[in-house]
């Protein structure tokens, strides 16, 4: 009977656990269908009188959305692919390869790893300008292209194989650069979506860079094109909430897609870390 | 391929010595086993032969060959490692065919190849499973055909055996003499286990804390065991050792003097000591009190306390009683004299190293 009560509880609160992270979803899914007077009323409610799906037509056509979303598409997808290229010959190099310096080396890198990234706003553009980088796609994804936090979750991965593989590897005549493609990544399969995925949701969904380093229209991302809503004359909320689901909603799918590797991967390092 | 070590050690970190000039010559053809305790740097002796690890000092040949300076990649051995290391994300066929495909071999070729060397080691019906969905002989199989798919001139197994029930584990051990046979090709074989080494080497080398005991058949390390350590280390149940001092006067007259000054151990098989005289092979007699009889099917096992210390037979014909006193006769097969460094100076054959 204990156990039961137990069971209850524990489902009791893992359910109210999840519509409150729910919450804001549904409050953006239930704004983007009213009327501009129902967004504001007090006290809020939740199902408009009448779904204004036109809020979608309208929000999508309120700004070049089409140009918005190829430029997130492009920048995501270069940041993570080239994001993960060098993580992960980084990643082998700490966890496999001799080299002088290299614990010395992967403390400070280690350090760099508590700095907050707001922090490094300021020294970034100021590299960026000194370049003539600032408004341009470089300065979108140059600066994304390493990451010590996927370096290290993927280092901790490589070194839990165990050593024999790669003795195998070199027996059965595999190079290091082989043996890192063919046979290191493949068994790393989890993790490495794993942060693959964090790093296409970090990366299409970050917002302060973009708006600092670009200015140009046709280089605007789609969290930044979002202010398209907001005016002097107020926020238009329903065109505002219409925008971001549709800007989020792949982030969803991918999400949902691939959450069995993102946790298994998440919790492997986990344990290991 | 025949493999030469020339005063060959190693040191993993510069201060320690893991191994101590080791020198050798592994005949071509033949299955050699390393044999010895935890430790002693039979993983690491087999490291070096498949150029894993390059020796701090000495050389290595292949044939006529100086090979030491070249790396693994160059050497061309097929290897089996103690855990199987298959790729886990390959199948069985795919894992075969990894060195073959590494080697630039067309794919057609390679499959047919691997087919080949699937049925060899008898896992045909399993090349579609990913290793983890194989047993641990299966895997050790597979292991065993993917070391061979490049046409290896040697094979080198790490206790290939260690993770198998009593059962498999004889099942492989004849499997492997029987690949090896087939083929034909130079195979290293690591092993803690005696029982496993003496039924599948031509040859058994004994490693010890770095050093090389004895290099021989296995006929010979047991007879003639060249050091206490090989005596204590080769046959079950473990050969008596005693004391010299432990006896008090019973070998005089039967050993030589000169001899018998220079001992400070002696061994004794547990086989050769008998309760009956068998004349001309008796090399003396001593008195002891029986301590424990047991009688098991064709087997009679004896305690026995000789001038307070215990010692094993297996040579007994009569039904004995606890506490009854018993003369034993000490037989010259299975009777050794060690000197303080272990060496052995009297029985076995002496011409035999
Ligand atoms: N990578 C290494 N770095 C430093 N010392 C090592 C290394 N590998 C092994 N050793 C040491 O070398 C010695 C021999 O090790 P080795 O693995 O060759 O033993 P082994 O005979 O294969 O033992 P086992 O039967 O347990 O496998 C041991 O004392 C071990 O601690
Ligand atoms: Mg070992």
């Amino acid at each position: 009977m204990k156990v039961k009560i137990a069971m209850v509880l524990r489902y009791v609160i893992l359910i109210l656990g999840g519509i409150i992270m729910l919450m804001p979803f549904l409050w953006m899914l239930s704004t983007s269908l009213k009327t501009q007077p129902e967004t504001v009323k007090i006290p809020p409610i939740w199902i408009p009188k009448q779904l204004q799906f036109s809020n979608y037509i309208d929000a999508f056509k309120a700004a070049p959305f089409a140009q918005y979303f190829l430029n997130s598409i492009f920048v995501t997808t270069v940041t993570t692919v080239g994001q993960l290229f060098t993580s992960i010959l980084a990643a082998f190099a700490f966890s496999r390869l001799n080299f002088y310096g290299k614990n010395i080396i992967f403390v400070i890198f280690l350090g760099t790893m508590m700095v907050p990234v707001e922090m490094l706003i300021i020294p970034n553009f100021v590299t960026l300008s000194k370049l003539h980088l600032v408004n341009t796609y470089a300065a979108l994804i140059v600066p994304w292209l390493a990451s010590f936090f996927t370096v290290f979750t993927l280092r901790q991965n490589f070194q839990s194989v165990p050593d024999q593989l790669y003795y195998a590897a070199k027996i059965d005549g595999a190079s290091d650069w082989h043996y890192l493609w063919h046979v290191l990544v493949p068994i790393s399969k989890s993790t490495i979506t794993a942060v693959t995925v964090l790093q296409v949701i970090g990366s299409w969904n970050s917002f302060m860079w973009p708006l600092i380093v670009t200015n140009s229209e046709n280089l605007r991302t789609l969290p930044v094109g979002l202010q398209a809503f907001t005016g002097d004359a107020g926020t238009n909320y329903a065109q505002l909430m219409a925008a971001s689901t549709f800007v989020i909603l792949p982030m969803v799918i991918l999400y949902l897609f691939l959450q069995k590797y993102i946790i298994a991967g998440i919790s492997k390092t986990g344990l290991k870390g | 391929m025949e493999v030469t070590f020339k005063d060959v050690s190693l040191s993993y970190d510069g201060t320690r010595e893991i191994l101590h000039h080791l020198n050798f010559t592994i005949p071509e053809g033949t299955l050699v086993s390393i044999l010895g305790p935890s430790g002693c740097g039979k993983s690491t002796t087999l490291m070096m032969i498949s150029g894993l690890l390059a020796p701090t000092s000495g050389k290595i040949f292949f044939g006529d060959k100086d090979v030491t300076k070249q790396d693994a990649l160059a050497r061309k051995v097929g290897m089996v490692f103690q855990n199987y290391a298959l790729y886990p994300h390959l199948t069985v066929l795919e894992n075969i065919m990894f060195p073959l495909k590494m080697a630039k071999v067309k794919k057609p070729e390679r499959k047919k190849r691997a087919l080949e060397l699937a049925k060899l080691v008898h896992v045909e019906d399993q090349i579609n499973k990913k290793p983890g969905a194989l047993s641990g002989g299966q895997q050790q199989r597979v292991a065993i055909a993917r070391a061979l798919a490049k046409e290896p001139s040697l094979l080198l197994l790490d206790e290939p055996l260690s993770n198998l029930d009593a059962r498999l584990r004889i099942e492989m051990r004849e499997e492997i003499r029987r690949i090896q046979q087939e083929t034909g090709v130079t195979t290293i074989f690591v092993t803690h286990d005696q029982d496993e080494a003496l039924h599948i080497s031509d040859h058994i080398m004994v490693l010890n804390n770095g050093d090389m005991q004895q290099f021989s058949s296995a006929e010979t390390l047991y007879d003639n065991p060249s050091n206490l350590f090989v005596a204590k280390f080769i046959g079950e149940p473990v050969i008596n050792t005693l004391a010299i001092a432990d006896f008090q006067g019973e070998l005089d007259q039967h050993v030589p003097a000169d001899i018998l000054k220079q001992a400070v151990s002696v061994g004794i098989r547990p086989e050769a000591l008998q309760d009956h005289d068998s004349g001309d092979d008796t090399i003396a007699a001593i008195e002891t009190t029986v301590k424990e009889f047991e009688k098991y099917g064709r087997e009679k096992n004896a305690q026995l306390d000789f001038h307070g210390k215990k010692l094993l037979t297996t040579e007994i014909e009569n039904t004995l009683e606890k506490e009854q006193k018993l003369t034993l006769y000490l037989q010259k097969s299975g009777f050794y004299l060690f000197d303080q460094d272990g060496k052995r100076i009297f029985g076995g054959d002496q011409d035999v190293k």
